[in-house]
């Protein structure tokens, strides 16, 4: 499978899934026009290498603001990763935050609830 | 259920006994109890098979109740964070509103808010009559401040002129920075005789502040004004603004230090 590479703009972030690192990064601010057209292939790239691959999952993400579909996008994801390590999989997620904006953190918080999975969230300068 | 274990295991035994072999009727009934036999066996068969369809059915009703309820959890927590960013946006767009308004010097409403707000004052007085007075500030000298102490020296003279000022006029007045270092103070249901005895304050204290940020044996720190008395909402807002600068240029003219009604 290859690494999946989207190019960020000032309304979609930018979009890093390398497999062999079995890491995907996204970074920005997400209110694309069709959250659909752009998460699917991060949706179906997870998919694929939790299939293919028993190696760990992680998730690093540094969103700033996020539409109401890419909150959607972004929880079916979150869940992907929940179903993972149910099944004895080693997953994670970092959620990176500028340290003077706490309420990012506080949305990464929302975001944590009901998953059991290791899920950091971490304050950075 | 047990009647009829008795029954079939009484016949059993009458069929398997060899005294009653070659009688007429143990023929007709090793054939009865046969297909009584296979009767029953396709009863449990029709009840097994129904059996499981209810199963199926009932799991695939409990798997749609299960799963509505996750769908449900999971739209309450994307309205819940879709809120927060919301109130995150207005937040933030609130914030860069006053900051759109506001001067990063000295902390007052800038020359935008100011026309805003003089705008604000034009249509109050179209809709309710009234009067309101405005005034033209100007630090005397300043540009020889800037040249012999410094632009820091300069910019802590206009923040604190800026803080006295301020400080100085009622809660509804605005005093606002209009530029370099001239401030513009509107002063809404006022006469010219009120405005006069709030500038001879502001005067009076600027002097005092004068002492307090410039090197001793340093000229006093003066303002000029410009003040003028707007009673009519038809007049274009540049022309009152016109009437204020004349009569702050007129200030100056006259050696300063002065209010000049206009």
């Amino acid at each position: 499978m290859q690494d999946l590479i989207v190019e960020g703009t000032g309304s979609i972030p930018a979009i890093r899934a390398d497999w062999e690192a079995g890491c995907v990064v996204m970074k920005g601010d997400s209110y694309p026009e069709n959250a659909f057209e752009l998460y699917q292939p991060v949706i179906d790239w997870i998919e694929a290498f939790l299939a293919r691959e028993d190696r760990p999952l992680r998730l690093q993400l540094q969103l700033l603001y996020l539409n109401t579909s890419s909150i959607r996008a972004m929880m079916d994801m979150l869940d992907q990763l929940q179903g993972a390590f149910d099944g004895g999989r080693t997953v994670g997620v970092e959620w990176r935050y500028e340290r003077e904006n706490e309420r990012v953190a506080e949305l990464a918080e929302e975001f944590r609830e009901d998953y059991t999975f290791p899920f950091d969230i971490l304050a950075h300068d | 259920m047990k009647q009829h274990e008795e029954l079939e295991s009484r016949i059993e035994t009458l069929l398997a006994d060899p005294a009653y072999a070659g009688h007429p009727l143990h023929e007709a009934l090793a054939s009865l109890f046969e297909c009584y036999r296979e009767q029953t066996r396709q009863i449990e068969r029709v009840s097994r098979i129904a059996d499981r369809y209810q199963d199926a059915e009932r799991d695939r009703g409990l798997s749609y109740a299960a799963r509505y309820q996750r769908q449900l959890r999971q739209v309450e927590k994307i309205v819940r964070i879709s809120d927060r960013y919301q109130n995150m946006l207005r937040d933030m767009n609130q914030r860069l509103h006053w900051l759109s308004s506001r001067d990063e010097l000295t902390g007052l409403p800038n020359r935008r808010h100011a026309l805003v707000r003089l705008r604000e004052e034009l249509q109050r007085l179209g809709r309710s009559g009234g009067q309101f007075c405005l005034t033209l500030a100007d630090v005397d000298h300043f540009k020889s401040i800037n040249d012999g102490y410094g632009h820091d020296v300069g910019d802590r003279v206009l923040a604190a002129i800026a803080h006295g000022l301020s400080e100085g006029v009622r809660d509804y007045d605005v005093c606002a920075r209009w530029g370099g270092e001239e401030f513009l103070l509107l002063f809404p249901h006022s006469s010219i005789e009120e405005v006069q005895s709030v500038l001879g304050r502001l005067r009076r204290q600027v002097a005092v502040q004068s002492g307090e940020l410039l090197p001793a044996g340093a000229a006093g720190l003066t303002l000029s004004f410009g003040l003028t008395l707007c009673r009519d909402a038809a007049e274009p807002l540049d022309a009152i603004l016109q009437r204020a600068d004349q009569a702050l240029y007129q200030a100056k003219g006259q050696g300063r230090d002065c209010v000049v009604i206009g």
